[in-house]
C-alpha cells in the first residue's frame, strides 16, 4: 500500500474510532512517520478532493461523510458520537462504518428535531425530505457552503 | 444539504430567501446516496466516485436530470 493511502486510512481509522479529527502528530505516531511528511500528504489528499482543510493546512474540516468540526448533523454509532458534514453524510456514516446508528438532526425550516434509526439496511420508512440546493457539478466549488 | 419535514417546508424555507427548490430526495433515495457514496469508505481501494459512476449512481436511484449531472453547464 502506497505511503498516502495509508495516510487516508489512518485518517479514517482515527475518525471511525474517536468521531475527532485527528493531528498530524496522530498519524505520524500511527505511520511511523513525521508530522511534516504527514502534512504533506494532508495536501496531496486535498489536492484529490479526499480532505477539506482548515486555512492552517493542518486541520482537517471534512473526511466525508465526517466533519472535524461541530454542527447541526450528528450520528451516535456504537457509543461514539460524530458530526457530519451534511444530512447525505448523517447517513454516509452508518453506511460507511456498516453498523446501525442513530441520526439527530433538524428540519431547517420549523427546527422540529430529527432523530432517524438506521439499521444496516437503512432508515425505515419516513416522510422526511433531503434537499440540496447545489447542483452536482458545483458541489466542490464551496464544498462548506454545499 | 439539509434536511426538511416535507416538501412544503422546503418550499417555505425556499420561498423565504428567493431561491428556487431544487428536487426532493426521499429518505430511501438519500439511503442509496449514502450506502454507494461511503459504503466503502473505510477500505484501502476506496476512491471518489468519477463522473460516470456518479451519474450511473443517481440514474439508478431516480436521480436524472442536469441537476444530477456533475458535469452540466447549464446551471
Amino acid at each position: 500500500m502506497d505511503f498516502l493511502t495509508s495516510v487516508k486510512l489512518a485518517i479514517y481509522r482515527h475518525f471511525a474510532k474517536t468521531g475527532a479529527a485527528p493531528a498530524p502528530h496522530d498519524i505520524a505516531s500511527a505511520l511511523g512517520s513525521t508530522p511534516n511528511e504527514i502534512q504533506e500528504a494532508y495536501g496531496q489528499l486535498r489536492a484529490n478532493r479526499v480532505l477539506l482543510l482548515e486555512r492552517d493546512g493542518v486541520t482537517i474540516r471534512m473526511a466525508p461523510p465526517f466533519s472535524g468540526v461541530p454542527t447541526q448533523h450528528r450520528v451516535a454509532v456504537d457509543g461514539v458520537k460524530y458530526f457530519a458534514n451534511c444530512a447525505w453524510d448523517a447517513l454516509g456514516i452508518p453506511a460507511a462504518l456498516h453498523k446501525p446508528g442513530t441520526v439527530y438532526s433538524r428540519c431547517e425550516q420549523t427546527m422540529e428535531p430529527l432523530e432517524l434509526i438506521v439499521s444496516e439496511d437503512g432508515p425505515g420508512p419516513s416522510t422526511w425530505i433531503f434537499h440540496s440546493l447545489v447542483p452536482a457539478a458545483k458541489w466542490w466549488h464551496d464544498l462548506v457552503f454545499t | 444539504m439539509l434536511f426538511f419535514r416535507s416538501e412544503e417546508r422546503l418550499r417555505e424555507w425556499c420561498a423565504a430567501r428567493g431561491v428556487t427548490p431544487g428536487p426532493a430526495v426521499s429518505m430511501a433515495q438519500l439511503w442509496g446516496l449514502a450506502a454507494q457514496w461511503y459504503g466503502t469508505r473505510l477500505e484501502p481501494s476506496a476512491r471518489r466516485p468519477g463522473p460516470d459512476e456518479m451519474r450511473q449512481i443517481f440514474a439508478g436511484l431516480g436521480l436524472t436530470g442536469a441537476f444530477w449531472d456533475p458535469q452540466a453547464d447549464n446551471f
